[in-house]
């Protein structure tokens, strides 16, 4: 046997190695096109699954709004506008969630989620991205002015937005904003009600 | 009876059509399997949206724009408006990039849905739940892959229903290490690299330490009481927390 066969024998032994692996799917393969199914096994099915285009209704969504005048089952609707900030003082009653490290650490995990972007983990909103990406002066929650707050003022600017700032009643539902104010309170070091709201138990 | 180049010519027709079958039967057989050729796919989206940019490199938290994967079966793609969050205020460096952005201004101020590409599907007869997953305390990136490294989202696993049983018969394979640590859990996106920050870390309150319940997910509408974690040297176990059914009617109703 002389090298010139052994060169093909390893070249080939190497293309039915590659050939093997892309078989078996080891070696990842991109496209841009859809898989192509040769057996489809009803993996699509004529119904509605949610955010899909929908060929029934004449905009093409899945997604329906709910009848004029009604709200979903299980929603919780913020009515209040971002003006209404003597409404919200009495409107919003704190629920005094527990101050246990339970609350916190769910309430340190949905703002770190939606408030760290803007206002930093710690509620500086110097280092945070939004900062650094060209949008100055996002307030401090760590200033005199946002500790002054009350609470109730707090769920409300959470809830129905405050400047640039947009609504986050749409991303929390009403328990989780609250436990964002308690683990808010909790690193500026604000004890106890700084809220002007009674403080009666909402259940 | 047959010349002997008649003869040849049969076997050698015969030699390349069997060669030929076997190689559309291999190719037919394993390359369309699904674990081999969804994997990779990357479809152009309407809008070049980087994952690499937004959550790798800014840290946004997966769940600010996929609200909602807690606590439904369906992890959603954000609506225009969670986009234009930060994008009304947010200035675009340069033509480019503001030519991308236009075309989600478009959408939104028409009140018109991006149509986004799907990737990541499994098939309509199988009922896969996001927020049993996340409960579970498994992080995204176990399925979905290093999405934060990906410019372009591409499949990264089969998501096949033999890959799904690998993971629920022997989870403590595929998930890798303790979860309390990671994004979904504390909300700042693999934060693996601080884990030993302590900026970055819930100190307790000293006085409540005896008394207060561990650090989990909490059952969505109740505050009172905490899913009970099962460890196994500290680390959360979903296999012997009972998670991870082989029933076929857990994913087949």
């Amino acid at each position: 046997m002389n090298a010139r066969n052994i060169i093909l024998i390893l070249i080939g032994l190497a293309a039915a190695g590659f050939v093997a692996l892309v078989l078996s799917g080891k070696i990842m393969w991109f496209s841009t096109e859809p898989p192509v199914e040769i057996n489809p096994n009803m993996d699509l099915q004529f119904k509605a699954i949610p955010q899909s285009g929908n060929t029934f209704f004449s905009d093409r969504k899945s997604l329906r709004e709910p009848v004029e005048g009604t709200v979903p089952r299980g929603a919780e609707p913020y009515t209040l506008g971002v003006g209404d900030i003597d409404i919200a003082e009495t409107a919003n009653v704190d629920p005094n969630l527990p101050d246990t490290e339970f609350v916190l650490a769910r309430g340190q995990n949905r703002f770190n989620t939606f408030c760290s972007p803007c206002h930093y983990y710690d509620g500086n909103s110097e280092k945070s991205q939004m900062t650094k990406r060209r949008w100055e002066n996002i307030p401090s929650l760590m200033a005199d002015q946002a500790k002054g707050y009350s609470n109730a003022r707090i769920f409300h600017i959470i809830s129905a937005g405050q400047g640039l700032m947009p609504s986050y009643a749409d991303k929390m539902n009403a328990t989780d904003r609250w436990a964002v104010v308690r683990y808010l309170r909790h690193m500026q070091g604000v004890t106890g009600t700084a809220s002007a709201a009674p403080t009666t138990q909402a259940q | 009876m047959f010349s002997r180049r008649f003869d040849m010519g049969v076997k050698v027709g015969g030699a390349i059509i069997g060669a030929v079958a076997a190689v559309v039967f291999l190719i037919v057989f394993f390359g369309f399997r699904n674990d081999v050729a969804d994997v990779g796919y990357r479809p152009e989206q309407p809008v070049p949206f980087s994952h690499k940019l937004h959550a790798g490199e800014m840290q946004i938290h997966c769940q600010y724009c996929h609200a909602g994967a807690e606590v439904s079966a369906h992890s959603p793609v954000p609506t225009s408006q969670t986009c234009m969050n930060c994008h009304m205020a947010v200035t675009p460096k340069d033509e480019v990039q503001e030519a991308k952005i236009k075309v989600l201004k478009d959408a939104y101020e028409a009140n018109r849905p991006i149509e986004w590409v799907r990737i990541h599907k499994v098939p309509d007869y199988a009922h896969f739940n996001h927020s049993r997953h996340i409960r579970a305390q498994i992080d995204c990136q176990s399925c979905h892959g290093p999405i934060e490294q990906m410019g372009v989202v591409s499949q990264y696993k089969p998501l096949t229903m033999g890959w799904c049983l690998d993971c629920h018969r022997s989870p403590e394979k595929f998930i890798v290490g303790a979860r309390p640590i990671s994004g979904v859990f504390t909300g700042k996106l693999h934060d693996m690299k601080n884990l030993y920050d302590s900026a970055y870390i819930f100190t307790p309150i000293p006085a409540q330490v005896g008394e207060s319940l561990p650090i989990t997910e909490p059952q969505f509408g109740s505050y009172e009481t905490a899913i009970p974690p099962v460890t196994v040297a500290g680390i959360p176990h979903p296999k012997k927390a009972g998670i991870g059914p082989e029933n076929c009617s857990a994913c087949h109703y």
